[in-house]
């Protein structure tokens, strides 16, 4: 699975993090990171929380 | 399930429509909607697309060209017909159903009394955006805003920052902005607004409004002070898009429309009795499963019409009785000012907020809102690192809580 975040939509605002936690989470500064190598099994929880991001910025392929 | 349509093409309905083909309806698919627009997202309205940040092109729904369906647009529903299973619209069509999303979301709730023909608006749609901007760009200065809820706040913020010397006045009847929130956050958004240059009147309400010919020239508040106005927007809510479902058999309490755990309709009278046909999402829902300790709440947030709308064209497909209940921690953001808040749970619910991580004076903060002990909701500003957790807690205690049961006719 390859997850891409366009870093300049991307706003922080976490409503991935709060889908897939073990995937997506914010700094102290409120940017996101993104853990490298997510297990397969979380494919499903990846895209839902792709779905969630209000601007559209985690594009997922392979998922 | 041969032929669905869904009434309303927000976010909800344009979520319906793309899980409806995801999950492999191949039938007629007929989307409704009162709007000419394409569809289009309401956060950025207030925020980036009314200061230029985004264009309109970029806030158009995704997917919305993508599921095949026919469109309706500039057509509103006017009536349902629930024995021959047909929506009725203004122009005396009829459109029949197998299946039938409810997704027509929310109006702003306009002024209870009289308005000036000219100059007082209320924002919901892009149409209305576009008619502040042409009101600031044509001239307007003096800009009250009448509500300081998150539209309101927002709004005064984007007009602030837009660098055209718009001179902005926040008007609440209530003592604190964003009040629904709690705690300390109605206070950061207060000194945060006052610094960038919005004149603040808390704790007194809009009496009425005054005119020169046809045009607003005034505000008039409850303690007799008139604020000039050359342009005045409203914003006092939202009334749910229901108006058109009287009389059409379903219940509607507080004018939205109820449904079940699973997002079927109920109808009125009997207790527990859904249609099987009929499935609800977004900010017209009052649903069985988002619930405070006194029963079921509306919400009206980007992340709940987005996830009702998935599911429920899926339990539509599905059928009563293999349709999944809907399980959602509620969500929220909001930002203006500089700050950034989200929200998780719901946080107005609760007695007892606790500043668990930041401070107020720093200007970075998480709070808890626990009721009765048991967390209820957390809200963080500029500081949105931990709300997972709190997430997650929350989805810990619904799940340890009992479905209340409800049966499917
Ligand atoms: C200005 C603004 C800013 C917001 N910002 C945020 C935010 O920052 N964060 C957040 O979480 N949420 C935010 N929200 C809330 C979020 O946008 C809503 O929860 C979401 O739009 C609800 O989607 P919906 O599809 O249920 O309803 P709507 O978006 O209201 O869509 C319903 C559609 O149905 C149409 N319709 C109504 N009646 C009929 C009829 N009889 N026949 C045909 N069509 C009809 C309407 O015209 C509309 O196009 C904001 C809302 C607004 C208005
Ligand atoms: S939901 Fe979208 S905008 Fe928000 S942090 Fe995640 S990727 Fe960024």
């Amino acid at each position: 699975m390859r997850i891409t975040v366009d870093h300049d939509l991307c706003d922080g605002l976490g409503q991935c993090a709060l889908v897939a936690p073990e995937v997506f989470s914010l700094d102290d500064d409120e940017r996101l990171v993104v853990a490298p190598d997510p297990a397969p099994e979380l494919a499903g929880r990846v895209a839902a929380a792709a779905r969630a991001c209000p601007v559209r910025a985690i594009a997922v392929e392979g998922a | 399930m041969h032929e669905v349509v869904v009434v309303g093409a927000g976010l909800a309905g344009v979520r319906a429509g793309g899980s409806l083909r995801a999950r492999g309806f191949s039938g007629a698919l007929t989307v409704v909607s009162d709007e000419r627009e394409l569809p289009y997202d309401r956060p950025p309205l207030t925020k980036q697309l009314i200061t230029g940040a985004v264009a309109e092109a970029d806030i158009r729904l995704a997917g919305a060209e993508d599921f095949g369906a026919r469109w309706v647009r500039g057509a509103a529903a006017v009536g349902l017909d629930r024995e021959r299973r047909r929506v009725r619209l203004a122009d005396g069509s009829e459109l029949s159903y197998d299946g039938l999303v409810l997704a027509t979301g929310a109006r702003a709730r306009a002024w209870p009394g009289e308005v000036p023909a000219a100059g007082v608006l209320t924002v919901r749609g892009l149409d209305d955006v576009r008619g502040l901007r042409a009101a600031v760009d044509g001239g307007a200065r003096e800009v009250v805003v009448v509500g300081a809820g998150f539209v309101g706040v927002e709004l005064a913020s984007s007009l602030t920052e837009l660098g055209l010397g718009v001179r902005v006045t926040l008007v609440e009847p209530f003592a604190r902005p964003l009040r629904a929130l709690g705690g300390a956050v109605s206070g950061l958004v207060a000194g945060a607004a006052r610094r960038a240059g919005v004149e603040l009147r808390l704790g007194v309400g809009v009496r009425g409004f005054r005119s020169v010919g046809e045009r607003v020239g005034g505000v008039e508040l409850a303690d007799g002070q008139v604020l000039p106005a050359e342009l005045v927007v409203v914003a006092i809510g939202m009334a749910p898009a229901t108006g058109w479902l009287v009389g059409a058999g379903l219940a509607l309490p507080s004018g939205r429309v109820h449904c079940d755990e699973r997002l079927f309709a109920r109808t009125a009278g009997v207790a527990g009795v859904t249609d099987p046909r009929i499935v609800v999402a977004g900010d017209v829902a009052w649903c069985d499963a988002v619930r405070a300790a006194d029963g079921p709440v509306p919400l009206e947030h980007w992340s709940n019409a987005a996830a009702q709308g998935e599911l429920a064209a899926g339990n539509l497909l599905a059928g009563p009785a293999a349709a999944e209940p809907y399980v959602h921690v509620p969500s929220f953001w909001t930002s203006a000012f500089g700050l950034r808040i989200r929200s998780v749970g719901l946080p107005g619910t609760g007695d007892r907020v606790v500043v668990e991580e930041g401070d107020p004076d720093s200007g970075k903060l998480v709070e808890a809102h626990y009721r009765e002990g048991r967390l209820v909701g957390a809200v963080s500003v500029n500081l949105g690192r931990r709300l997972a957790a709190y997430a997650g807690r929350l989805q810990e205690e619904r799940a340890g809580e009992p479905v209340p049961g409800g049966s499917v006719a």
